[in-house]
């Protein structure tokens, strides 16, 4: 009896754990931490664990204090911006999207575990009634995270990303829905009015509808916080007493750099990985580019096999891997590899955005205590003898590009709005960025934020200051002037002291702009269906075909060029060519600067 | 008392539903779960796939999709990278079958020779233990070994004096189907093993003394007990893996690959992931899953109907 009754009550509990089993991936808890290494992000953001930024975003505050408002609506008729805001009636739920970058020790996101969240709706969210919540998203795999939710009926109220191209395609397929202008200058004149001031509403229309909003980007035509790092004792030890300017010079320190055995390739290199930005080849273009070309080929997300500087960046490379330059396996070799090599004196440069506290670096100089590095600063100068420019892709004029859900309720996208103004008023902005006195910043001497870099207590910041979070209105922090930006960044703790060098770098780069050699993508106000359908196939195949190039035989360099720009303009290159051309000539698209 | 008996057997020899229940409930119990978690994630997502001949967008979901008919199978059918992708697949699996099919068979008949039963214990442990490590540790493991320059083994054969100039094991695309066959079969073989032992467990004893008795030697009673013995189980297997020919692992071809190889490294499972799942073409990628599926049930069916015309069991 006794031994029934223990296998009754065995199979009661085994059943039930199955069951519980079975239902646990039911819920509708929203997956935290998910994602893989957040290597090969692609887009155009800007990532820095310390950037920087401007002397002041733009927010004027609050604004004009005029009409507008509805009932019942979480906004007060007759106040325009934050001093309208009432409380809704009936609670509003706002989804935001947050980058989910895999990263370890930070704060989880969407968990409600989250201090930083936990401020959000303490400070904006029980303020009006809204009940916020956070929804992450897998950073290498943006656009499956948005689809898997949009599939679920359960997408979040804004939708966020870097790059054009992926807007486009949330529009084509049906993820966003348009908004009332005059509504969101109405419940966010701060942010309207920025948008207004940096010539952004430009940008606010595809297909002839208002689909976006825009956060801010200071100083997006410089990439002052990325820079290379050069094995400078080398090239002393060689002979030079600068980083090599010209080709010439580069081959020459190279070639001295082996035959002196300090390293069998110094050039290093690792693989491509399929991802938009690779290969980018605006230092091998003619200025002032001929428009129709910089508008079919110049972009950034769809390498240009075919098009001449392409070929002329590839035969570079080319050359590079055949004089031994280049490490020989360097496509089986992954981004951490190529770190440690680097680490390991085994290669002449790395590049990475600075930071206050470079973890890389402070390996490096255990590694190799005697060497001597120095960053790159912005040439101004063109190799005329190679044909080269110092050019550089300038970021988009916008950080940020947000559009709303097509499944969101009308309350929810006004929750939105709010949010994004909230989030841009200054008081609330510079919690986020810098967190609270003495856990997570000082004040310095000249009574400027710096961030306590090792901070680890319960108030910890997530990814790069929470950028993630404030990402939906400016792309970089404030705090006084870009010198004193660029020195709150620069590496610190370290043998050497870079900041100078980082400096000058930046100034060096406007000049660059100024003259001409730091262009903008073109970027198209209409859907083009073939990006959407060849994107993914020729970024593939061009990792491929570039390796091809790479490794072949100098002599049979053109004509495999030619077979392998044939083979990618069959494969879809030469559709999105023609598309791009036919929306330039019909007036959709933005034009050189 | 003795009539009361004969009832008793009647009644068990015809079980109804009530009395079974009645009997044996915790254990239906226990069934109910795996039941429906199979009802519900192998069938009840079936109506889903109707999105195979929409052209299926997330947010506009089933409602909001154009139905386009057969034109995705169209598409998918014309494009040139799913003719390559079906031909390494074809061809890899079959490869697979054909190199990674017998060795469990021929690794279960040595294991079973084996009489130290604490070395046959270490050394099957030894063996199942490549099946727990995952294809991402076992790709970085590869190609830290078989790198044509720094690779440890290239290292080791040159400092020998065995070749002068590295083998490019992972990096040129014969060598690299090679050695993404071989470390196939190495994962997989120890684990195949278990299937087979079990199988060889269940011949009886006396045909094995009856043989030795008629002076049959070891490889004798292997050819002509033990292998008819585990005939049948080999014939299922054989056929369960016929199924597989049209798969692939997304895993094993990731981690295994590099631009270099890509000719035989594209198979169907990269082809779906990259240019289906990653791009959010959930009706292309699940086209190409269906034909997969069908043509792999129709190889099992044609599989198990010939191994019936042979006078096998079969599989159904």
């Amino acid at each position: 009896m006794k031994k029934n009754y223990l296998q009754k009550v065995l199979a009661v509990a085994l059943a039930g754990t199955m069951a519980m089993g079975t239902l646990t991936g039911c819920g509708s808890e929203p997956a935290s931490n998910s994602s893989e290494g957040s290597t090969g992000s692609e887009s155009t953001e800007q990532s820095s664990a310390e950037e920087s930024s401007s002397e002041e975003s733009s927010s004027e505050e609050n604004s004009s204090e005029e009409a507008g408002g509805e009932e019942n609506s979480g906004t007060d008729a007759g106040t325009a911006g934050i001093d309208g805001y009432t409380a809704f009636a009936e609670n509003v739920t706002l989804k935001i999207p947050v980058y989910d970058r895999g990263q370890e020790g930070v704060p989880a996101i969407g968990t409600g575990d989250n201090v930083w969240e936990g401020w959000i709706q303490e400070n904006f969210g029980d303020k009006y009634n809204i009940t916020v919540e956070f929804v992450p998203i897998t950073r290498t795999a943006v656009l499956e995270s948005y689809n898997l939710l949009a599939a679920d009926q359960n997408l979040p109220t804004i939708l966020m990303e870097y790059d054009y191209p992926k807007l486009a395609q949330w529009v084509a397929d049906g993820m966003l829905t348009t908004y009332d202008m005059e509504q969101f200058k109405q419940i966010a004149p701060t942010y309207y009015q920025r948008m207004v001031d940096l010539d952004q509403i430009k940008y606010t229309t595809m297909n002839d509808e208002t689909y976006f909003v825009l956060a801010e980007r200071p100083y997006y035509n410089t990439n002052y916080t990325f820079m290379t790092w050069y094995r400078m004792d080398w090239l002393e030890e060689v002979g030079y007493d600068h980083v090599p300017a010209t080709r010439e010079e580069y081959l020459d320190a190279m070639k001295k750099i082996q035959d002196a055995g300090l390293a069998a390739h110094p050039g290093g290199g690792a693989m491509t990985t399929g991802t938009a930005g690779v290969d980018q080849n605006y230092a091998f273009r003619e200025y002032p580019t001929n428009e129709e070309e910089w508008a079919m080929y110049g972009d950034y997300a769809i390498p240009s096999l075919g098009w001449e500087p392409n070929k002329r960046l590839l035969k570079e490379q080319n050359e590079n891997y055949n004089l031994g330059i280049t490490n020989p396996e360097y496509y089986t070799i992954d981004a951490e590899t190529a770190k440690a090599n680097f680490i390991n004196g085994e290669t002449y440069q790395y590049s990475d955005y600075i930071a206050a506290d470079i973890a890389w670096l402070t390996s490096f100089y255990q590694t190799n205590p005697d060497a001597h590095l120095v960053v790159g600063v912005q040439s101004l100068e063109a190799d005329t003898a190679y044909g080269t420019v110092p050019a550089f892709r300038s970021n988009n004029p916008f950080g940020m590009m947000i559009g709303f859900s097509s499944q969101a309720a009308e309350d929810e996208i006004k929750a939105a709005m709010m949010y994004m103004e909230w989030m841009t008023q200054e008081e609330n902005l510079f919690v986020m960025q810098w967190g609270y006195e003495n856990d997570n910043f000082t004040y310095n001497d000249s009574n400027l934020p710096e961030s306590v870099g090792d901070y680890a207590g319960d108030n910890k910041q997530g990814f790069s200051n929470n950028k993630d979070y404030w990402c939906v209105t400016i792309e970089a922090r404030n705090a006084g002037t870009i010198e004193d930006m660029i020195k709150a960044a620069s590496p610190k703790g370290l043998p050497e002291d870079f900041t100078d060098d980082i400096i000058q770098n930046y100034y060096n780069q406007v000049q660059a702009w100024e003259k001409g050699w730091v262009p903008t993508d073109c970027m198209f106000a209409t859907e083009l269906p073939s990006v959407a359908e060849y994107q993914g196939t020729l970024l593939t195949l061009y990792a491929e075909l570039r390796d091809q190039l790479v490794m072949c035989d100098p002599e049979e360099f053109d004509a495999k060029y030619e077979e392998a720009a044939q083979r990618y303009a069959d494969a879809g290159y030469e559709a999105v060519t023609q598309e791009r051309l036919q929306a330039y000539q019909d007036g959709l698209s933005s034009r050189q600067e | 008392m003795a009539k009361s008996k004969d009832a008793k057997v009647a009644v068990q020899t015809k079980t109804t539903w009530k009395n079974a229940l009645k009997r044996d409930w915790q254990l239906y119990l226990l069934l109910l779960f795996p039941l429906a978690m199979v009802f519900i994630f192998n069938y009840a997502a079936y109506p889903g796939m109707r999105l195979v001949f929409m052209d299926y967008k997330p947010a506009k979901g089933y409602a909001g999709s154009e139905w386009v008919g057969w034109a995705t199978f169209a598409k998918v059918f014309k494009d040139a990278d799913f003719v390559r992708a079906l031909k390494s697949s074809i061809v890899f699996n079959l490869l697979d079958l054909i190199v990674g099919f017998p060795m469990p068979i021929i690794l279960a008949l040595m294991l079973n020779e084996l009489r130290y039963q604490k070395f046959k214990k270490v050394t099957q442990t030894i063996l199942y233990l490549p099946h727990f490590l995952s294809w991402v540790i076992i790709g970085s493991v590869a190609y830290t070994m078989f790198r044509p320059e720094t690779g440890l083994v290239n290292i080791a054969m040159m400092n020998a004096g065995i070749i002068e100039k590295g083998i490019p094991f992972l990096t040129e695309k014969y060598h690299w189907a090679v050695t993404y066959l071989l470390v196939g079969v190495w994962q997989g073989m120890g684990w195949g093993t278990i299937i087979y032992l079990a199988a060889i467990t269940g011949i009886s004893g006396e045909l094995y003394e009856a043989a030795m008795i008629d002076g049959a030697n070891r490889w004798k009673r292997m050819w002509h007990i033990t292998l008819p013995g585990i005939k049948s189980t080999v014939v299922t297997l054989l056929i369960m893996n016929l199924g597989r020919v049209m798969g692939s692992n997304l895993e094993r071809l990731r981690e295994f690959g590099n631009t270099q190889v890509r000719d035989f490294q594209y198979q169907l499972a990269i082809y779906i992931y990259d240019k289906g799942l990653q791009n959010g073409r959930y009706s292309m990628s699940t086209a190409v899953n269906l034909f997969q599926s069908v043509v792999g049930l129709v190889l099992v069916l044609l599989a198990d109907k010939v191994a019936k015309k042979l006078g096998e069991d079969g599989l159904l």
